[in-house]
């Protein structure tokens, strides 16, 4: 056996570099990945082997998903997965270990091997524009100017985020222009309503709509989503291992067990990251969030929405939200894990009372309703949260929304959906 | 000549490694010769072909990082005389650089805290 077969047999061995896509309703079966010590999730298609498309996915981000297919380097390989069928990790470890030994071909590209603009032989020497300033470096436009947090008059660079920008819902797409890495301007041009979920697999928010739902059964998957988003959140921040525990606790944890959320609360808060990470403040103030039925992001801001409140059920219990002043997304982060803690003691108390509310119901983003999900509402805040943000803090704002789309596609009307592959 | 020998053993430790960097490179790499297509060099940012090129002028706040330069460049001022002297105070000299380290420590800490060092 040669070096070279014996070192591809050493790399093989290890974890699988993957890029997943999620594609409808698939956010948890992506997110469980995690957990797989064979699965690396990368966030770069530049990183991994394997294009995992996890689920369907829209005919609309076709394009994005052959740009995402020919991004990765030599040798790749696609895997399709329903997100059900089992055997996906020997899949995965077979397909890695074969590319890597030569015994299967790197998949050819997808799309034409030529510049999106002409930019060869340009210029007065042909290297491709006419200069730095102002010109066509290499076919493209320089970016605009505008004036800067300096008063300067220097560049604004538009980028755009998506539709499978690791930190963001797949599906969102945002037209971002940045100077230096401060927002100047946001706007977001496609939020892609999928299919919605299957009736019998739906979330107990979505059931909650149209009948009663056990109380105990929906606050544990409230506290379920908001270690799921937790674990996306420190993910985020940089905190991997963390995110794993997290995500670790929202399978583990049962009703009654709010004290293994507290725990995990001091944990997160002695990590430092509510006072060196998360940006601090950056908030919208009560009066602007008044109505808009935001759940932990209206709660942080001190308002007490919750349509919780107007079940009786909820009530006898001795349900009372818990609302602070901290805001931004350092109190997002407080209000969502103390609301996880409350909801599993409260699932615990509930012994089999049923929610005696229908057509609206508190999902751990807010208030939902037929046509109306808290999603929706939230992307419309984004430019008043971003705009003047740091890159960063921008994303840990972005991320602390907890935007999920399959939500905000199960309650569309139907002719909002589009057609999906 | 001898007074070359160390370096001679350190350019030829230099030369393997780089030999064998090289040849595990070569040999392994399993993208090997092959170009890189105009897809695979496009800046990933989820999907979208990017619109303009990426040279772009900003702001990079001299000043602050200057003078977090200055202040961080002026302990090693510091430091050349008491490496001189290092020797003769022995023990004591050590314990004092330490505690000067420390304090300036503490100084970049609370720089890092209020977000001196972020760029642009």
């Amino acid at each position: 056996m040669g070096l070279r077969s014996r070192i591809a047999r050493f790399a093989s061995a290890g974890p699988v570099p993957v890029f997943a896509v999620a594609g409808s309703g698939m956010r948890t079966a992506v997110q469980d990945l995690r957990l797989q010590p064979d699965v690396c999730l990368v966030d770069t298609p530049r990183a991994a082997a394997i294009l995992l498309i996890v689920g369907p996915t829209a005919d609309a981000d076709a394009d994005a998903l052959a740009r995402l297919h020919d991004a990765l380097p030599h040798p790749r390989a696609t895997v399709a997965w329903q997100g059900d069928d089992g055997d996906l990790l020997p899949t995965l470890r077979a397909t890695f270990r074969d590319l890597l030994q030569g015994l299967r071909a790197s998949e050819p590209a997808l799309l034409p091997d030529t510049d999106a603009v002409a930019w060869r032989d340009v210029g007065p020497y042909g290297q491709g524009g006419t200069g730095m300033t102002g010109g066509t470096p290499y076919g493209r436009p320089m970016a605009e100017l505008g004036i800067d947090r300096d008063g300067l008059r220097l560049d604004v660079l538009p980028v755009t985020l998506g539709p499978f920008f690791p930190r963001l819902p797949a599906g969102l797409v945002l037209e971002m222009k940045l100077a230096g890495d401060v927002v100047t301007d946001v706007e977001v041009v496609a939020s892609r309503y999928s299919v919605p979920p299957l009736a019998e697999s739906a979330s107990p928010f979505i059931r909650a709509l149209s009948g009663p739902v056990p109380i105990a059964e929906l606050e544990l998957a409230r506290a379920r989503d908001h270690l799921r988003w937790l674990c996306d959140a420190l993910i985020a921040q940089g905190m991997p291992a963390l995110g794993r525990r997290a995500l670790r606790l929202a399978h583990a944890v049962k009703s009654g067990e709010g004290h293994r959320v507290r725990a995990f609360a001091g944990r997160v808060r002695r990590s430092g990251v509510y006072r060196w990470s998360l940006p601090r403040g950056g908030g919208l103030p009560a009066d602007r969030l008044t109505g808009q039925g935001l759940g932990p992001v209206a709660r942080a801001a001190g308002l007490t929405e919750d349509v919780r409140l107007d079940d009786e059920a909820y009530l006898a219990l001795g349900f009372a939200p818990y609302a602070t002043d901290a805001d931004g997304p350092s109190g997002w982060w407080q209000v969502r894990l103390e609301e996880a803690a409350r909801s599993l003691d409260l699932a615990g108390r509930a012994a089999g009372r049923s929610t005696t509310i229908v057509g609206r119901v508190e999902s751990p983003r807010g208030r939902l309703a037929p046509g109306d999900s808290p999603t929706q509402r939230a992307l419309a805040l984004i430019p008043d949260l971003v705009i003047g943000l740091e890159w960063g803090d921008a994303i840990a704002t972005l991320v602390g929304l907890d935007l999920d789309l399959d939500e905000a596609a199960a309650v569309a009307p139907p002719q909002t959906l589009q057609a999906t592959a | 000549m001898v007074a070359l020998a160390p370096l001679a053993v350190a350019f030829a430790v230099f030369v393997v490694a780089l030999a064998a960097a090289l040849i595990l490179w070569w040999g392994v790499n399993p993208g090997r010769g092959r170009r890189q297509a105009i897809p695979e060099r496009t800046p990933f940012t989820g999907g979208r072909e990017p619109k303009v090129h990426a040279w772009n002028r900003y702001h990079a706040r001299y000043y602050p990082m200057a003078l977090v330069f200055l202040a961080f460049d002026m302990e090693m001022v510091f430091m050349y005389p008491w490496a001189v002297v290092f020797r003769s105070e022995g023990i004591i000299a050590m314990v004092e650089m330490a505690m000067f380290i420390v304090i300036l420590l503490l100084g970049v800490l609370y720089a890092w805290r209020e977000r001196a060092f972020e760029w642009a």
